[in-house]
């Protein structure tokens, strides 16, 4: 129905074609473009891109998290330092990024490394400490040694919060691509877009946004919601509560 | 604890120094923090550095204060109807869910470069988010609470008073963090894009320059910005909200 009145809209004539390209031109640019394979190349560059900071910072940020997070006397100083670099995270590591590696694929990994990596490392922080001290202490009185404390207390307790940073960093993460994408690189779904906007191409610019757009709502439906969802059921027994 | 900390600050400090004084790169790859700290005295001298700051901080600020007056009342009024809510709710969910900063484009084509871009895309940001999980948390309320009120005798007005704002009070108080940190990230990124005024366009301009302790000096500020605007716009809310009305486990 929306489709139908955008359509109408745009071929009566109201609004110029540069402004707001009619859906079915959007279409056929989306086709083509998908033809010629650069919607492909694009795609696959933005997609590798994520995969590759997730891949390098996510093992290493719940793995130093859970480190620091055991301990009680380092965790409340690391703590705010950690906060403060999630409040950087993202598009403001770029200009020290391109100073340090130049353009291209080494700077847009090491934003999405620092957005990831500093996200996880607090949420995995935060979800290590908040598990009750009574299920450690009940765990301790039945025998069990710090390992066990670690492995069956600690790390489970903390999985719901460590999912949910891995998913709210992934979000976070991807918009600082398309934005460094736009700057500092000559592939990718935000350096398709902002390109087609130097040659006013407003169909190229749309096609580009809603997959954008779908390409996320699929990873999160699909990959990010389904992985919450089942750690919060099997390891939901923790309450946040205490 | 403050013990701790300063010494801490101070061995960073200091190993930054040694850092940037021993290590073998030329002097923009790592600028010493004296250097940084002439940048702030040499910029807010000039005044460069409160406008900017006062540039980035007004945008922000209008949007959150947008996202309160109309994407509030928006998500809540979408959310009343389950037809409506049903509707919308797949359309919000797709516009929540791309960034402002791939509409940039776009809005460059349509407003061109500018004051105008820069605010639309931050607002936009933020606005979606907050109309996303005001409905959500209007919608996720089970009926029960308002029927309940309902069977005794409650008007609307006393539903939507009673019910549905109190219920969806930690979803928008969610919705608004949210929005926020998108809004604050894309704010940056648009002001280094779109190129006027503010700390994302003072970062990236100093980029072209070398000018690296100028760099990590507008890294500093939007860092320090955002956990100014934490603990005293979203922690306040969130306080008010979700212990006042600690309907979720968290």
């Amino acid at each position: 129905m929306l489709v139908v009145a955008w359509e109408v809209v745009t071929r009566g004539g109201l609004v110029s074609a540069l402004f707001l390209p009619p859906p079915l031109d959007v279409a056929r640019t989306a086709w083509e473009l998908a033809r010629d394979g650069s919607l492909w190349v694009n795609l696959a560059a933005s997609l590798g891109r994520v995969l590759l900071g997730v891949v390098t910072s996510v093992p290493l940020a719940v793995g130093l998290g859970v480190m620091v997070g055991l301990n009680r006397r380092v965790a409340p100083v690391v703590e705010p330092i950690v906060g403060f670099f999630n409040a950087l995270s993202g598009i403001a590591w770029l200009p020290l990024a391109i100073t340090w590696f130049g353009l291209g694929w080494t700077s847009v990994t090491f934003i999405m490394f620092n957005t990831i990596f500093f996200l996880v490392f607090f949420n995995t922080l935060v979800g290590v400490r908040s598990v009750p001290r009574t299920f450690e202490n009940a765990v301790r009185t039945l025998g069990g040694s710090r390992r066990h404390v670690i492995f069956q207390v600690l790390i489970p307790g903390a999985l719901p919060s460590i999912v949910a940073g891995i998913r709210l960093s992934i979000g976070f993460g991807w918009r600082a691509l398309i934005a460094a994408e736009m700057i500092a690189t000559s592939t990718g779904l935000g350096f398709m877009i902002f390109n087609a906007a130097n040659f006013h191409q407003s169909d190229a610019i749309l096609v580009g946004i809603i997959t954008i757009g779908l390409l996320w709502l699929a990873t999160d439906r699909l990959l990010l919601q389904p992985l919450e969802r089942r750690t919060i059921e099997r390891w939901g027994l923790v309450s946040s509560q205490s | 604890m403050v013990v701790t900390w300063i010494t801490l600050l101070a061995a960073g400090l200091g190993a930054w120094s040694v850092a940037a004084a021993t290590l073998p790169l030329p002097d923009y790859y790592l600028p010493p923090p004296t250097a940084v700290l002439a940048a702030f005295v040499d910029l807010t001298v000039k005044g460069i550095l409160p406008t900017y700051v006062f540039a980035s901080l007004r945008r922000i600020l209008l949007a959150a204060a947008l996202g309160l007056v109309v994407g509030v009342p928006a998500g809540l009024l979408l959310g009343m109807s389950r037809r409506v809510a049903d509707f919308f709710y797949p359309l919000l969910n797709f516009f929540q869910s791309v960034s402002g900063i791939a509409w940039l484009p776009l809005m460059l084509v349509w407003f061109g470069f500018g004051e105008r871009t820069i605010l639309v895309a931050v607002n936009y940001t933020v606005l979606f988010p907050v109309i996303f999980n005001a409905l959500l948390g209007v919608r996720s309320l089970p009926p029960l609470y308002a029927n309940a009120l309902r069977t005794l005798g409650a008007g609307r007005w006393r539903i939507v008073r009673d019910v549905v704002l109190p219920g969806a009070l930690p979803s928008i108080a969610t919705g608004m963090r949210l929005g926020l940190a998108y809004g604050w990230r894309a704010l940056i990124a648009a002001e280094m894009l779109v190129g006027a005024h503010g700390l994302g366009f003072m970062i990236f301009n100093a980029q072209s320059f070398h000018l690296t302790a100028r760099i990590m000096l507008g890294m500093g500020l939007i860092g320090l910005l955002w956990v100014v605007l934490d603990y005293f716009l979203l922690r306040p809310l969130e306080e008010a909200t979700i212990s006042r009305w600690g309907l979720v486990q968290r």
